[in-house]
């Protein structure tokens, strides 16, 4: 069952008893839910919205700005759906959160900020939520001698393009020395910023474009440096009829392949203590939780320490579900607690593997001035002597 | 009386006082708040109001008096009774803010902690941090306030051998309706808030009235030694008459740290038994094993049969607190309610012959199960109705059954537990006038303009 048809979300939102495990973390030490923590009225929990949204599907309360706002106030981090009893449909309740968005914008609520999203991606010089130039990446083709047809598509993404080059390149070097046979596409946004604020309408038009890229430069092979997009491509295209058969991949993936295979090997040691913050579209949203640990651990030198809520508890950055554009203060004072955190183990560096947490870690790092070293893992690998056994 | 919407002076001074952020008469917060989860139906609020200390509790309830607005505490808001839903209008006050953990004795055993803790939180941090000690949990999902479920005169884990959860208050700060804050227990006058007695124990007043006489904003509740081993014994009776005697025995043995029962029609083979579940303890698992032992040979001699116990089953089980909340799911539609009754033993085979033929005339799969409390000295029935909560006419039937169990509870000499509206006038229609002068008197006094939560326990 999916929540594609409007039919199917609005007959099950009511099953929700709101007990308010979604609230909590597993153990119930704390409160896990960023959104419920912040503001602490039950309206504010996945339960009180999920109550909101099927009160105003039967007209028992009238949609509205502050219904809407309500609906928006959430990262759509997913803890709700670690720790939901409910297991017939647990698994949907982000899925809910995003279609109550779509109706609250169907009704013409979607608050402001986020509507600058869907302007700028759908503005034909962007195509990306940043309202950078679109790239059409031919110049980073020429920079990194990549071919126009191969059997791998790195999908940047808008975030690594235009806001994390440092990640960008690190990844397009790692690719070119690990000799995988790959090329960039003139991508689009690949819609995720759009699925979470339920701004719908261009989406299908926009995964289409960018399958087709792919498959106009005779890939059947995707990798991606991005948790979001990689969510997006890999669960979210489907569920929106833009089926593919191309092979979705996180570069944390085929690093630790690379590792498992004693093809990558490090020359150097990277001496520092590190802790690693999952990303929720790659952890909770993809189950992608020790692939990146792996790597992590297989590096010499590095010494991982684990938050104290970590893997299916972690607790978010606060940049997901439109909040960063929507509410950029109470953004950035969800990663300052993250970076808190953080504090406790002792490590100097905070790694994730997504560059939208990157980004929201170190704009909490730099306000609070918390002394942090943020970098993805790609980045990592980028400071270290290594080479790769190519077949 | 019905307090007047959206009054944006009251609003103003309620924010004077808890800050912005956290008093609301927005209409998303007031929809929220004027549903529980259980059967009842919507009931108006005008504000929500979260307050962080004694003082800012003080300042709501001395608005509230000044102004004449029903008032009503809030915790989990999980008694799924509609008890948080106010009757009349007014604020309710969600506690869940004030949620510091104060104290932990290790050596006189009790938590010092404010009144928004939930049950999942004191359990976690028990579980961490003094791992030898386990707090009194209800059978309500970990969102429940600890105040709530011992205020509600509670149950659940540790109440076969230690009693009743509301028994388990050692202390009290309670904001009384005039405003002055008032420590109850032994904290009146020790640092320690290790008993309630041997002074006049006016704690039980604060219990099952529902927010009606004051506003309890600290408690020290006992907490008890955990053992190393824990395990769980099922036995099967197919013969409901033979219950009481099974549990009589099963206590008198001394082994059972908690006993429940249940029983449904659904799955199939669940059909035609009450399962008798027994928690027993031990240091070692030599000694969980020979206390299994003794309680097989306890269900032999009472004509049960022991169950080997599924994995599965186990597992369920074993988790504290079991996830009761299931039966929200069973008709797919996010809704249940049940009579909890406080019942005589010897009228358990007949509650559950009578709560069976209600649920079938009311076309529900017959659930009900039964916590002991205090060894024998009384058992809590619960017999549980899901509804779909998309259908207003199956929430009608829920209702109907409700009330129709309450009638059946009190035939058999029992008390429904934090009754709904109308099962409260059921009570007190039956009860002794002179404890209604005595209840109603004790109430004008502390509440002469009859603010807190108006509407419940009236008498007329």
């Amino acid at each position: 069952m999916t929540v594609q048809t409007e039919k199917d979300w609005k007959d099950i939102i009511h099953r929700c008893f709101r007990c308010g495990y979604c609230k909590f973390t597993h153990d119930y030490s704390d409160f896990n839910c960023p959104s419920y923590n912040k503001f602490r009225f039950e309206t504010y929990s996945t339960g009180g919205r999920l109550w909101l949204a099927f009160g105003a599907i039967n007209g028992d309360i009238e949609w509205s700005e502050g219904l809407a706002n309500v609906l928006y106030a959430c990262p759509t981090c997913g803890n709700c759906m670690e720790n939901c009893r409910f297991d017939k449909f647990n698994f949907m309740l982000v899925d809910f959160i995003e279609a109550a968005r779509a109706e609250a914008n169907k009704q013409g609520f979607c608050p402001e900020n986020q509507k600058f999203l869907l302007e700028r991606t759908t503005n034909e010089t962007y195509f990306n939520p940043y309202a950078e130039k679109n790239s059409d990446n031919e110049d980073l083709k020429k920079q990194f001698d990549l071919p126009d047809e191969a059997e791998w598509v790195y999908f940047i993404g808008c975030t690594s393009n235009y806001r994390q080059k440092n990640l960008r390149d690190a990844t397009l070097r790692f690719l070119k020395k690990a000799g995988v046979d790959f090329t960039l596409i003139d991508e689009h946004c690949c819609t995720s910023p759009l699925l979470r604020t339920g701004q719908l309408s261009p989406v299908k038009d926009f995964m289409n474009y960018n399958i087709q890229k792919i498959k106009e430069a005779g890939a059947s092979k995707v990798i991606t440096s991005c948790a979001g997009c990689y969510r997006t491509l890999k669960n979210d295209f489907a569920k929106h009829d833009a089926e593919h058969d191309l092979e979705i991949i996180h570069t944390s993936e085929l690093i630790l392949q690379l590792l498992k295979e004693e093809k990558l090997k490090f020359n150097s040691e990277f001496n520092k203590t590190v802790t690693y913050h999952d990303p929720c579209h790659l952890g909770r949203h993809s189950g992608l939780y020790e692939e990146p640990r792996e790597v992590y651990k297989k590096i010499p030198g590095l010494e991982l320490k684990e938050m104290k809520r970590n893997r299916e508890n972690a607790w978010c950055c606060g940049a997901g579900g439109g909040v960063k554009i929507g509410y950029p203060d109470w953004s950035i004072e969800i990663s300052k607690e993250r970076l808190e955190e953080a504090q406790e183990t002792g490590a100097t560096i905070i790694s994730s593997t997504c560059p939208f947490c990157r980004t929201n870690l170190s704009d909490a790092n730099k306000a609070f001035d918390m002394g942090f070293e943020v970098l993805d893992l790609v980045e990592i690998i980028d400071q270290l002597d290594y080479e790769v056994i190519k077949e | 009386m019905h307090f007047p919407m959206n009054n944006e002076k009251i609003l103003s001074d309620l924010e004077e006082i808890v800050g912005k952020d956290f008093a609301s008469n927005k209409k998303e917060e007031l929809f929220i708040y004027s549903l529980d989860p259980g059967a009842s139906l919507p009931r108006e609020v005008d504000y929500v109001v979260m307050p962080k200390s004694v003082e800012e509790v003080q300042k709501v309830v001395q608005l509230a008096n000044k102004e004449g607005i029903p008032i009503v505490p809030m915790g989990g808001g999980l008694t799924l009774s509609g008890l948080v839903l106010p009757v009349h209008g007014g604020i309710v006050l969600d506690m869940k803010r004030m949620d510091n953990i104060i104290e932990i004795n290790e050596m006189s055993k009790y938590a010092l902690i404010e009144a928004g803790v939930t049950t999942g939180h004191l359990l976690s941090y028990l579980n961490e941090n003094y791992p030898n000690l386990q707090p009194p949990v209800p059978d309500a999902p970990s969102a429940a306030t600890v105040a709530g479920n011992v205020l509600i005169h509670g149950s659940g884990y540790l109440s076969q051998k230690y009693g009743d959860h509301g028994a388990m208050i050692n202390g009290l700060e309670v904001v009384l309706p005039n405003g002055d804050i008032c420590k109850i227990g032994s904290c009146s006058l020790s640092d320690y808030w290790f008993t309630r007695g041997p002074i006049p124990d006016l704690i039980g007043l604060f219990t099952s009235s529902f927010g009606t006489l004051g506003i309890v904003t600290k408690l020290s509740v006992k907490l008890y030694y955990k053992p190393k081993f824990r395990d769980v014994v099922f036995g099967l009776a197919a013969n409901f008459d033979e219950i009481p005697n099974i549990l009589s025995k099963v206590t008198e043995s001394g082994l059972a740290e908690d006993v429940l029962l249940g029983m449904q029609d659904k799955p199939d083979w669940m059909k035609g038994y009450i399962f008798v579940i027994v928690y027993v303890t031990g240091e070692s698992k030599d000694e969980i094993d020979a206390n299994t032992k003794i309680l097989k040979k306890i269900y032999r001699k009472t004509n049960a049969r022991y169950m080997k116990t599924p994995p599965r089953i186990r597992e369920i089980y074993m988790e504290k607190p079991i996830f009761a909340a299931t039966a929200a799911d069973f008709r797919k539609g996010g809704g249940f309610e049940y009579v909890g009754a406080f019942l005589p033993i010897e009228n358990l085979p007949e509650a559950f012959r009578g709560g069976a033929e209600i649920s079938k005339k009311y076309g529900i799969v017959p659930t009900i199960g039964s916590r002991l409390i205090g060894q024998t000295h009384s058992i809590m029935v619960f017999f549980t109705y899901s509804f779909n909560r998309a259908d207003p006419d199956d929430m009608e039937n829920a209702r109907n059954a409700l009330h129709e169990t309450n009638l059946l509870a009190l035939e058999l000499g029992g008390i429904p537990w934090k009754a709904e509206l109308a099962g409260q006038k059921l009570i007190l229609d039956k009860m002794d006038p002179n404890f209604k002068k005595l209840f109603k008197s004790i109430r004008d006094t502390l509440d002469p303009n009859h603010i807190m939560n108006p509407g419940n326990w009236e008498v007329e």
